[in-house]
């Protein structure tokens, strides 16, 4: 079982970088993965149509832009109507503006952007701040006026481990707060 | 008609009763008299279930204003006394939450999430303690405003 200080109270405290990075890296798997399924379709669709036989990769310039396209889109869609993407959500975090409230549709527009500078202009030095800055925010935080947080009710899945580990109890044991 | 003499002889004794009564009064030792006295013999001769026919309870209740009283009692104060990690393991509350809200999914996510917040807060110290910042940590906010109580400053 996890110590209290890990789970307990930690709704709407900063994100660290760990959390962070795997639910980074499980969207772009996730964003990839929904990609080539949308270009399969996409080709067996022109083929089923037309008759020819179509591959999107075939054309780099515009597999290119699709894919930017799309993954702008599978950004800011999510930030913008909930504040997660799916690898967020998987590893309960959330975007929220810097003083803690729901971010804005132009904020998650921003963050999009923000996240492609951070990523390919500064090389990944902009995400440093995740462990350095004192409100943990990125470069693409700060373009965003966002920082992101634990969005997971840990104080259940506390319960949920004693009660696990636990089961039933004997009968007439007294409940009370150890002194 | 009033009797003069009569009349006189009133104020005369009223006066006297005045100035009497109080020094007899603290003449008496009072602490003497009442060790003399056996209270326990006194209560045992009442009869407290005579009396306790004789008062309407359900009057005097019916006088409280329990409204009043919980008003007065600190609920948060009661439910912050609680140890709910005790009450969830001692009792059948345990199993019952169990029994509701854990699926695999449920007891995968906890373990992957908790995780995750263990390794954040390792890089996050031995990040700042490798560039000397360690010290700092303790004063930086633990979330934004809106979510958490900004830290009390040590006095």
């Amino acid at each position: 079982m996890p110590a209290a200080e890990m789970t307990v109270g930690r709704q709407g405290h900063y994100a660290g970088a760990a959390s962070r990075i795997v639910a980074f890296a499980a969207d772009i798997g996730a964003s990839w993965g929904l990609y080539t399924l949308g270009v399969a379709l996409l080709n067996a669709a022109i083929k089923l149509i037309t008759g020819r036989s179509f591959t999107l990769t075939n054309h780099q310039g515009v597999a290119f832009i699709v894919l930017v396209v799309w993954e702008f889109f599978y950004f800011t869609y999510q930030w913008a109507v909930s504040g997660k993407t799916l690898g967020m959500a998987v590893f309960g975090l959330q975007v929220v503006t810097k003083e803690g409230g729901p971010i804005k549709p132009g904020q998650a527009v921003r963050r999009t952007i923000g996240l492609a500078v951070t990523l390919f202009l500064t090389v990944g030095i902009g995400f440093l701040g995740i462990v350095f800055q004192r409100e943990r925010r990125a470069l693409d935080d700060f373009i965003a006026g966002t920082a992101v947080v634990y969005d997971w009710d840990a104080r259940a899945a506390r319960l949920r481990w004693i009660a696990r580990k636990e089961g039933p109890h004997p009968q007439g044991q007294q409940v009370g707060r150890a002194a | 008609m009033s009797n003069p003499i009569g009349s006189r002889v009133e104020q005369l004794a009223q006066s006297l009763a005045e100035h009497i009564v109080p020094l007899i009064v603290d003449a008496i030792d009072i602490d003497a008299i009442l060790d003399k006295v056996d209270i326990d013999q006194i209560v045992s001769r009442v009869d407290v279930d005579k009396i306790v026919e004789r008062v309407d309870v359900e009057k005097i209740v019916e006088r409280v204003d329990i409204q009043k009283i919980i008003e007065r009692v600190d609920i948060n104060a009661i439910v912050d006394e609680i140890d709910i990690d005790a009450l969830v393991e001692q009792t059948e509350l345990g199993s019952i939450i169990a029994r509701s809200t854990t699926g695999v999914l449920t007891e995968i996510l906890d373990v992957i999430r908790s995780q995750g917040v263990g390794l954040d807060d390792f890089i996050l110290r031995w990040g700042n303690r490798l560039i000397g910042r360690g010290r700092r940590l303790a004063t930086w906010p633990d979330g934004p405003p809106l979510l958490v109580k900004p830290k009390v400053a040590a006095s």
